[in-house]
């Protein structure tokens, strides 16, 4: 009882220091963007900026315009159709470069060859490539958490001890036994921690490749996308809703980023330290 | 000459000694040439304090008593020595002429006789085996016999002696080195499996679009094309390795590159060690800090746009953020991670605030920053690319984009290509960097400390 009442206590002192420094930070951003209203002189860079106050309105607004939340929507869709796809192709993909010899030799070098690539230099070749925006958009974001996600699985694959795998083997356990009960869980945690950078990158992407593609087949503000939704507001003046735009990116990635984490805790139970 | 069972006998006993375990078999058998073979009685002298120091010694069989003169300063001045110990080293050392240490074999002992004057000369001949050696009897003088380091010092260095042409000695083995890794490679099937998988990987894209060409595919521009109009010195569309715009590009590219990552680098280190160093510092800051963070960087292209007037500030400032992030979460993570009773420690030694943080705190984030740099740089390409399609004029980024809008597209292609070349080139320089700068570890971990 007494420790839990510490660290509330610690936990406490904490964040208010935390709600101290973000409170400040938004005065002075409030003061900077204001400053030519107020003292009729521009700060530099922050006096560009719309103040917080008229973004908090700007939001008040959309909340209830369903277009914005359709920007949500299709984002979110992306961004999980592309890392799913990731998953399933990648993690095979790994597991079978780590388990074959052979089939490494063959495929790491090429995949080494293009992993400098950045992914969004892809982002022409596959407007080209694929039939709909809505695809292009899809495969970008594939290949952002892609290379992240191979490179992880085949890591944690290959930190496997040896000793582990001989001792099953002259126990007479059969191939799919080793995979289940050896390679399987020690390749988990990588996974998890692969695909949570892998996350991140997704989102990166997502937003560029947005900005870059123009939203994506349905057109319009309605169906964009929250990168789209930013780059709309820039070209139509509403600098309000840019920094919106930015705000809900930013939740949005960390609900992704926590939901993986949690479901990367539920997988490897192991690994909890407390 | 001895004859050949005694030599094997001879073989074995050299390559059981310390000192001598790294030498290669040419010269262990060189070696072998000036060794005598004797026989002690229990209890006869081998040799005293002040006699002519000629010989080292390998003990064979039985087990020798050396008792070190008082005048060494050693920390212990008696030893046993047995099977494979090599004692008698005050005939190698420079400017000793006469033994440091009483002898007396305590059994019926064989030993080795190796004469100094003639082992130099032998290493003469291959400086860098004998610097090798030298540096294992240095060793083992200081630890085994607790001599102190001035006398270890005393053992001949065979490079600076010899000057220039022993330089040329040592490259010769690290050229043998490379040449040997070489063939190793050449003979296992890595190689080959690299240049199937290649073929694979080229073949399926020249047959699909090329040869073949597949529904989708057609549209896409072809191997032969990209690299003709590559090496092109007269390129259909404008942009080849003969063109100065092609340079131009890249060039443009790689300033934008180092002055954000010098940047980021100049501003994040030193904002990760305070915020990882002083708590109260990371209470205010570090949260501040968490909310910027998952927006992405790119999300950020329009508001830059909009703050910074221009289209090369907000291309520079763009990958300056995402590198930033990077570089200062690692350091914080690096100061994180020193083990805290190394500062303790240096406190309970006096040392100031100030001190522990520039001999504890910095030194002991070295590794994560490092990680953290390479990281930067790899973001950094990630986000000016982004960057340079949305805005800018020139640079890599720049001519996918305008080659996607002119329909050039074999220069979508090269530009590919041409960054992930530069991208990595600039990676592996940032990891070179780090592993040289962090030899110093590498070598405490590899040696402990002295």
């Amino acid at each position: 009882m007494t420790i839990s009442k510490f660290t509330d206590k610690l936990f406490s002192r904490a964040a208010l220091r935390g709600i101290v420094a973000i409170g400040i930070f938004m005065v002075f951003w409030e003061v900077g963007a204001r400053s030519e209203e107020w003292f009729g002189h521009r700060f530099p860079f922050i006096g560009l900026v719309p103040p917080p106050t008229d973004v908090f309105v700007s939001w008040t607004g959309l909340i209830a315009d369903p277009s914005y939340w359709q920007s949500w929507y299709m984002s979110f869709l992306r961004v999980f159709g592309g890392f799913m796809a990731a998953m399933i192709v990648g993690i095979p993909l790994g597991l079978l470069m780590a388990v074959n010899r052979t089939f490494y030799g063959m495929a790491f070098p090429s995949f080494e060859v293009l992993r400098p690539i950045p992914p969004l230099a892809w982002v022409p070749a596959s407007i080209i490539f694929w039939p709909t925006q809505e695809l292009s958009i899809a495969f970008v974001t594939f290949l952002g958490a892609f290379y992240t996600i191979v490179i992880n699985v085949l890591g944690g694959a290959k930190s496997i001890n040896k000793q582990f795998l001989q001792a099953a083997q002259s126990m007479g356990a059969s191939q799919w036994d080793i995979f289940r009960r050896i390679v399987l869980p020690a390749t988990l945690p990588s996974i998890v921690v692969g695909s949570a950078v892998g996350m991140g990158i997704t989102w990166e992407v997502v937003v560029a490749a947005e900005m870059i593609s123009g939203g994506g087949s349905s057109g319009g503000g309605a169906g964009g996308g929250l990168g789209f939704f930013i780059w709309s507001s820039y070209v139509g003046g509403s600098y309000e809703q840019i920094i919106v735009g930015m705000i809900s990116i930013g939740i949005a990635g960390y609900i992704s980023s926590e939901l993986l984490r949690q479901l990367g805790g539920l997988l490897t139970p192991w690994l909890k330290t407390r | 000459m001895p004859d050949p069972a005694n030599n094997s006998e001879i073989l074995r006993a050299l390559k059981s000694a310390m000192p001598f375990q790294m030498v290669p078999d040419n010269l262990i058998q060189e070696i072998a040439g000036i060794c005598t073979q004797q026989s002690y009685d229990s209890g006869q002298k081998i040799y005293d304090l002040g006699d002519v120091a000629d010989d080292v010694f390998i003990v064979v069989s039985g087990s020798v008593q050396h008792v070190l003169s008082t005048q060494t300063d050693a920390g212990k001045h008696e030893k046993t020595m047995r099977g494979g110990d090599v004692f008698g080293w005050a005939a190698v050392l420079e400017g000793q002429s006469t033994r440091l240490a009483v002898t007396v074999s305590i059994e019926p002992t064989q030993v080795l006789r190796i004469n100094g004057k003639g082992l130099i000369q032998v290493f003469k001949s291959e400086p860098a085996v004998g610097d090798v050696v030298m540096t294992r009897f240095a060793t083992l003088i200081n630890r085994e016999f607790y001599v102190p380091r001035s006398i270890a010092d005393q053992v001949p260095s065979f490079k600076q002696a010899l000057g220039a042409s022993s330089l040329q000695g040592s490259e010769v083995t690290t050229m043998a080195l490379t040449v040997y890794r070489i063939s190793t490679w050449i003979k296992s099937p890595r190689p080959y499996l690299m240049l199937i998988g290649f073929a694979f990987f080229l073949g399926f894209w020249m047959l699909s679009v090329e040869v073949w060409q597949l529904p989708r595919f057609v549209d896409m521009p072809g191997p032969t094309e990209v690299f003709t109009e590559w090496f092109s010195e007269d390129p259909y569309y404008g942009l080849s390795v003969y063109t100065p715009e092609y340079y131009k590009h890249i060039g443009i590219s790689l300033r934008r590159i180092a002055f954000a990552f010098f940047l980021a680098t100049g501003l994040g280190v030193p904002l990760g060690l305070f915020l990882g160093w002083s708590k109260t510092f990371r209470e205010f800051i570090f949260p501040l800090f968490e909310v910027l963070r998952p927006i992405p960087v790119l999300a950020w292209v329009p508001l830059a746009i909009i703050i910074f007037s221009g289209s090369e500030t907000p291309v520079v400032f763009l990958t300056f953020l995402a590198s930033f992030f990077a570089t200062t979460l690692n350091t914080m993570l690096g100061v994180e991670s020193i083990d805290e009773s190394y500062s303790r420690a240096a406190y309970c030694l006096g040392a100031s605030r100030w001190q522990t943080f520039v001999h504890v705190v910095i030194p002991g984030a070295m590794p994560y920053i490092f990680t953290g740099l390479q990281i930067s740089i790899g973001v950094a390409w990630f986000s000016l690319v982004a960057g340079e399609m949305v805005s800018g004029q020139y640079g890599l980024g720049y001519v996918i984009n305008t080659a996607y809008m002119m329909i050039e597209y074999p220069k979508i292609i090269i530009g590919m290509i041409t960054l992930g070349v530069v991208g990595y080139t600039t990676s592996a320089m940032v990891r070179m960097m780090g592993d040289y700068l962090m030899q110093w570890r590498v070598r405490e971990l590899a040696l402990g400390d002295n």
